[in-house]
């Protein structure tokens, strides 16, 4: 662990009232400042005791501290370092262990996701029976059960998808395995949107995981073996920028210089890594945008929001959709409990989280929960359900956009 | 006292609290070391996260029957080290106990839990066109318990005063372990007045009933820019001199200007010497009317660019760089002290220059960053730890910057708070009578200074069991330790 | 007689004025022996030393605007007369603050500081009043709403104790937080904790403009039959709208002459655009009757409803409608006037009211009124009324006060028994 960059935090506090654990809990060491402060005893000689391997796997990764951070500490940097160094040195518990394993052995592995799919996909009633059960036995799996949402028909995308009317760019677009496997819709809605905007889009076929889910669990040999393949198949695809609509994997992709050495840091500087929004933004408006009388509560990804520090852009564009009313949630910077793998390996904070999102998201009375990441929509959702409350339709940006483009007059949501 | 003699107490507050509530771990315990000041540390005995009054009540009641001190912490922003842990005693940490127990716009007042931040407040009620006024610029962490501890305020208290002005009534937890209501609306002393400042000596506050503020129904926010230091400088005090008192009025110099460029590209006007943010609110008409007056004297004095923001998002981006500035400081050092000396606003011009001759002399750069419209400066002076003797030199300068504060009539602290790190220099700007004196109060509420000993008063003291009887000689006396009072 | 002689020629020692009492230097009621009239901080503490010394009760008075406000005292050897603590010592317009002695009259005071074109923001209720007497008793008029009391503009005090220890706090700078505030500790202390000899205030700019606002409310209702249900319509609704009015008035006033008739409210606009806001308000007043914009208050802004039987009421804003239809329930004859947007109120009634009567009012309204957070004290009332009511009413910290008494003035000699629970 880098000790310059730790000692980058002069131990302002900023950070805490955007960390998640913190708002749980109120305890400095599930703070970014009292993290930064435990990583500081391990350097300094502090054996990694279990006491203090349990508040970095207690952090989400969301990276709210890092955009409350007045001093620029580089807690994500901090924070890779130290899972590593946690994989490393902290012995977990037997039934820890395996749960982990089977995570990463599956995961970032979209034809291994795809087979998990079916055991997921319950219905409703024997959802609400089963849960409760799969609790008492391993919060974990009841997460992974409740999380998971209904399987929707296949799609299969075209390799390449020509721009409408005059083209402006050409651009690749990252799949992703869990938007890939679980929300194809949501794809096909981001490769028509950038090619109503008049980009030519190409999609490569064999994409694998982008080695995000590695990376922020400490699995640093796996992600870089990801980040490779996936630099790899772009270069092959022939494109300089990737255009990613998920918020999770563009964080890690934008990262590949600084996780990657040599030759490899190189190649992946030499591809630019935009999110859609970003992108969208960047490129202005050329198709028509129809009205959709909608409300709509625009949900922060830590990913984006923090990570990639996307704010304004998503809400920029939905805005700009005539007849969109944009609401906020309060406590916008603070996570909603899904983070990667998080809601897997720390149930009940994420559960809380959850909850916590849950309510805020409801208060705002909106008809449409729109965000850029699937994880988090996955969560909200199950939030939502297990209050028995009144389900809120979700989608991602793309797919409103997608929908105003097409003046669908309706965003065909997500079914939960 | 050993950890072993610590084990029977931290017993008793598992009962009391529940074991998720008292940290005994050391790994743990180190994390709660140091508040914002952080060079000095000391690991806690014991850490307890109460959540609620009694709790704190019988906390403290354990306190006095194992003879343990105990320090309350709010968020641990302090910046004089007055939530400092003793190795010997017990931390009460506020961060569970942070609910908005009630807002009650038709008096204009919020009860709040002491851990609730300062910022929360204003979120709660902000929709129903209130705010809470004082604005420490760590608003969106500090806890209000703090706050109360420490009088803060803000670049706003010009106009609005400090968290005396707005707290209306507290619940305490006295250092024996009562809970006791002091309100400005009961008889007699003005026990909340003497309360709030005294950075938890008094004991710990459990409840706050807060001023709401009504949302002023105009805001205009102005970024004058200066070629130096001297022409900002008359332009505060022309402003002033000239009758009118504005919401805020802060400046900063090249330096800091740099850091918070660095740190959040806040996009201030290039070649500025020093920055001045001017902040009129009020009645709309009276507000334009200060606005002309402040525009022509920031011209008069020499101002290059004016930048005007009326709505929200534009004033958010002038004050950017001044509310990230110290922490900013980080960027351009790898280490700083922020010293917060006050001294009368017509002399800041003669300090300023002091400062920077100071500077010069001992090699080490200052950097400026002050409300101009209260005299207070905080000169955050840099320097790299990596480097031997920087680290002294810097303590020299700083130390001299407030030996100059004292010099023309000031103060060492205009709202960090004393706490350990000013204690020392409390007997320059006070007499031992005053200090003395000060300590009666101590010893009313806190006979046997359990309650955040050794912050504020350079000599620890011992209050008489019975105010002018003394019976035999203490051992902390007889070892030259503490003087009796 | 001889420790008489001895004490006096200890006094006169000390080289201060001294001089032997008349009745009309009682105090509350309680004659003292001599009276002193030092000059300086030094000859305050000199005084305190020796009276320290000869176990003497010390009473400290000012204007003697308001000696009789407060309990009586137990005993009253020496009234220390501030009177020639006279001087202004420095008034630095620059910093906007005045360091002055505490026998300065607050007109003297006015006078001084206007000629900078500043003022102390605080409404003086009772002429002659000194600087020391307003910080001891804490008065403060109209514009208490905007400006505050004088704990919020006191910002360095200068004390002698009761063993003649001379000590300061604060400083001056507005903004200070060194050690422990004694300036809060001693406002409003009823010279109980230790002579007040000298102050730092902040200051503000004389205002370029003012107006005052006001309306008359007559009684609403089939109230012209008088009695409780009778009063003065639309106070609520007026009093919550200028609280709230973005044309900041610094002060709402009411003045309720007779408890069945009807009242008038006035507020205060202060700065360079008040007529402008004064017609806001004006607008905002005329849904109630006809209000007329003056450059000078009304005849009765800041003066006291009444002298010798006087109450103060303090209660959170919303409530204050509630208080006064309390106070008119009781139907004495009370006069009431004061600041209903930050409401303290003052309630004055005829000196013939009985004790009976006044016993009632005090312990009926306390009941009414104590639930809401209503909080009522007698600030003066002659001995024969207050045989069966604590002047003071109750206060939570009454316990942690007593401490504090104590290790100030363990030997009780400072104005014994003036205070809140016999303090
Ligand atoms: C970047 C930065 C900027 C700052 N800017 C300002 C500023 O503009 N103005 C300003 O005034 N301050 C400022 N501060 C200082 C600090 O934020 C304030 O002093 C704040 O009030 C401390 O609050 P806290 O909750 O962090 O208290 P802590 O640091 O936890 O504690 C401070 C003191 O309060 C006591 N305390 C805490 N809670 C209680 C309680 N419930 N009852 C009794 N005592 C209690 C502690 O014992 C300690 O003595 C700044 C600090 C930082 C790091
Ligand atoms: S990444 Fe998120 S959870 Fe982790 S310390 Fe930062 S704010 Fe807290
Ligand atoms: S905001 Fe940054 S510098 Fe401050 S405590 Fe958090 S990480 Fe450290």
């Amino acid at each position: 662990m880098d000790l310059e960059l730790i000692n980058d935090c002069v131990h302002c506090g900023f950070c805490l009232p955007s960390c998640p654990t913190y708002v749980l809990w109120g305890e400095e060491m599930d703070s970014p400042r009292g993290r930064i402060h435990l990583m500081k005893q391990h350097v300094e000689g502090t054996p990694m005791t279990p006491e203090m391997a349990g508040h970095f796997d207690a952090c989400l990764g969301c990276m709210a501290c890092v955009t409350a951070c007045p001093s620029g500490v580089r807690y994500d940097r901090l924070i890779e370092q130290t899972r590593a160094e946690v994989e490393r040195e902290h012995v977990r518990k037997p039934d820890d262990r395996a749960l982990r394993a089977v995570v990463f052995q599956l995961f970032p592995y979209p034809r291994r996701l795809r087979a998990m799919r079916l055991p997921l996909r319950l219905s409703g009633g024997i959802r609400r029976k089963i849960i409760p059960r799969l609790e008492r036995i391993n919060p974990s799996l009841a997460a992974m059960a409740d999380l998971a949402p209904p399987v929707s028909a296949r799609v299969r995308l075209p390799h390449r998808v020509e721009a409408k009317g005059s083209r402006r760019a050409t651009v690749g677009m990252l799949t992703g395995c869990v938007q890939g496997e679980f929300f194809p819709q949501v794809n096909e809605a981001t490769a028509r949107v950038l090619a109503m905007e008049g980009c030519d889009v190409v999609i490569p076929p064999s994409q694998g995981c982008c080695g995000a889910l590695s990376l922020h669990s400490g699995q640093e040999e796996q992600a870089k073996r990801f980040a490779r393949r996936t630099i790899a198949t772009f270069e092959r695809a022939g494109v300089d920028t990737i255009v990613v609509n998920a918020a999770g994997c563009g964080s890690t992709m934008k990262d590949y210089a600084e996780i990657l050495e040599g030759e490899w840091a190189r190649r992946a500087g030499a591809i630019r890594t935009v999110d859609l929004a970003e992108y969208l933004a960047e490129l202005g408006p050329a198709a028509e945008r129809h009205p959709l009388p909608l409300t709509v509560a625009y949900h922060d990804a830590c990913h984006l929001a923090h990570a990639q520090g996307i704010r304004s852009q998503p809400r920029e564009l939905l805005s700009a959709i005539p007849g969109l009313e944009l609401k906020e949630i309060s406590e916008s910077a603070i996570c909603c409990g899904s983070a990667g793998t998080y809601n897997l390996f720390q149930p009940e904070a994420a559960r809380d989280l959850g909850d916590r999102k849950a309510e805020r998201v409801l208060a705002t009375g909106a008809d449409l929960l729109v965000s850029a990441n699937p994880g988090c929509t996955m969560q909200i959702t199950a939030a939502i359900r297990r209050r028995g409350a009144q389900e809120i339709p979700v989608a991602h940006t793309a797919q409103v956009l997608d929908a105003s483009l097409r003046g669908l007059g309706r965003v065909p949501t997500i079914p939960a | 006292m050993s950890t072993m003699t610590l084990q029977e107490p931290a017993r008793r507050f598992e009962e009391l609290l529940g074991h998720g509530a008292v940290i005994t771990d050391p790994v743990r315990l180190r994390t709660y070391e140091c508040d914002g000041l952080t060079h000095h540390r000391v690991m806690p005995g014991i850490v307890v996260l109460p959540e609620s009054a009694e709790q704190i009540a019988a906390v403290v009641r354990v306190c006095n029957e194992y003879g343990l001190p105990f320090v309350a912490r709010g968020a641990g922003t302090g910046l004089s080290g007055g939530a400092l842990p003793r190795a010997d005693g017990v931390l009460i940490v506020t961060s569970k106990m942070r609910r908005i127990l009630s807002v009650d716009a038709a008096n204009r007042r919020a009860v709040v839990e002491p851990g609730v931040t300062n910022l929360a407040i204003t979120e709660a009620v902000r929709d129903l066109g209130y705010y809470y006024a004082p604005d420490p610029s760590s608003q969106q962490v500090c806890t209000i318990g703090g706050n109360v501890a420490e009088n803060s305020g803000g670049a706003h208290c010009l106009k609005y005063g400090f968290t005396v002005n707005h707290v209306l009534a507290l619940e305490i937890v006295t250092p024996d372990g009562d809970i006791v209501e002091l309100s400005d609306g009961d008889p007699g002393y003005d026990l909340l007045g003497a309360f709030i400042g005294s950075e938890g000596t008094l004991g710990i506050a459990t409840k706050v009933t807060v001023r709401l503020t009504r949302a002023p129904e105009t805001v205009t926010t102005l970024l004058a820019a200066f070629k130096d230091i001297e022409q900002g400088g008359q332009a505060v005090s022309a402003v002033i001199g000239g009758g009118i008192v504005p919401a805020a009025i802060e400046m900063m110099d090249a330096l800091a200007i740099e850091a918070a460029e660095a740190a959040v590209a806040c996009a201030y006007p290039e070649g500025a010497g020093a920055v001045l943010i001017v902040e009129l609110d009020g009645p709309a008409e009276e507000v334009a009317h200060q606005f002309g007056e402040v525009t022509r004297i920031c011209e008069e004095s020499g101002a290059f660019e004016l930048r005007i923001a009326d709505d929200p998002a534009e004033r958010a981006a002038i004050w950017r760089g001044r509310k990230s500035a110290f922490a900013a400081v980080g960027r351009i050092s790898p280490a700083y002290i922020v010293q917060d000396g006050v001294v009368p606003r017509t002399t800041l011009p003669e300090v300023l220059a002091s400062i920077d001759r100071l500077s010069r002399e001992h090699g080490i750069r200052v950097a400026n960053v002050f409300h101009a419209g209260d005299g207070n400066l905080h000169p955050l002076v840099l320097f790299d730890d990596a480097e031997p003797g920087a680290g002294e030199r810097a303590e020299i300068v700083s130390g001299k910057i407030l030996d100059l504060c004292i010099e023309h009539g000031g103060s060492i602290t205009g709202e960090h708070g004393v706490g350990v790190d000013k204690s020392r220099y409390m007997s320059r700007m006070f007499s031992d009578e005053d200090l003395d004196t000060m300590q009666l109060v101590r010893c009313a509420f806190d006979p046997r200074a359990l309650s955040n000993p050794g912050k504020i008063f350079p000599t620890p003291r011992l209050c008489g069991e019975v105010p002018g009887v003394r019976k035999g000689v203490h051992p902390l006396v007889e070892s030259g330790q503490a003087e009796h009072f | 007689m001889k420790a008489l002689r001895h004490e006096a020629e200890a006094l006169n020692k000390t080289g201060v004025t001294i001089r032997e009492a008349d009745p009309g230097d009682a105090v509350a009621g309680v004659p003292p022996r001599w009276v002193a009239l030092p000059e300086t901080t030094e000859e305050v503490a000199a005084l305190m030393r020796v009276s320290a010394e000869h176990d003497l009760a010390v009473v400290p008075v000012g204007g003697g605007t308001k000696l009789h406000w407060g309990g009586p005292p137990e005993r009253c050897d020496l009234l220390i007369d501030t009177c020639c603590l006279n001087e202004v010592l420095e008034h630095a317009t620059g910093d906007l603050i005045v360091r002055t002695q505490a026998g300065v009259t607050m007109d003297t005071l006015a006078e001084t500081l206007g000629g900078g074109g500043q003022e102390l923001a605080l409404d003086v209720p009772l002429d002659g009043a000194t600087v020391g007497g307003t910080i001891a008793t804490a008065t403060a008029g109209p514009r208490r709403f905007r400006y505050g009391a004088p704990r919020d503009l006191l910002i360095g005090i200068t004390v002698v104790l009761a063993d003649g220890t001379v000590a300061r706090s604060g400083g001056k700078v507005v903004k200070n937080v060194a050690g422990y505030d004694l300036g809060k500790l001693f406002s409003g202390s009823y010279g109980t904790l230790g002579i007040i000899t000298e102050a730092i205030f902040r200051l503000h700019p004389v205002p370029l403009d003012r107006r005052w606002i006001t309306v008359e409310l007559p009684v609403s209702g089939p109230a012209a039959s008088g009695g409780a249900r009778s009063f003065p319509g639309g106070l609520e609704t007026l009093v919550a709208g200028l609280a709230a009015s973005q044309a900041e008035p610094s002060a709402v006033e009411l003045d309720w002459p007779d408890v069945r008739g009807g009242a008038t409210v006035a507020a205060l606009v202060e700065g360079t655009a008040a007529q402008g806001r004064a017609l806001a308000v004006q607008t905002l007043m005329g849904e109630h009757g006809t209000a007329r914009i003056t450059g000078e208050p009304p005849a009765w802004w800041t003066a006291p409803p009444g002298e010798d039987v006087l109450l103060e009421l303090r209660i959170p804003p919303a409530l204050a409608h509630a208080a006064l239809r309390a106070i008119a329930a009781r139907e004495l004859p009370a006069r009431v006037r004061g600041s209903v947007a930050s409401t303290v109120l003052m309630i004055a009634l005829p000196s013939d009211v009985g004790e009976p009567a006044f016993a009632e009012f005090v312990s009926g309204l306390r009941g009414d009124l104590g639930h809401l957070g209503g909080r009522l004290t007698v600030l003066a009332a002659p001995r024969e009324l207050t045989l069966r009511v604590d002047r003071w009413g109750p206060a939570s910290a009454l316990p942690l006060m007593r401490r504090v008494k104590e290790r100030f003035d363990p030997g009780r000699r400072l104005s014994p028994g003036r205070f809140v629970g016999g303090i």
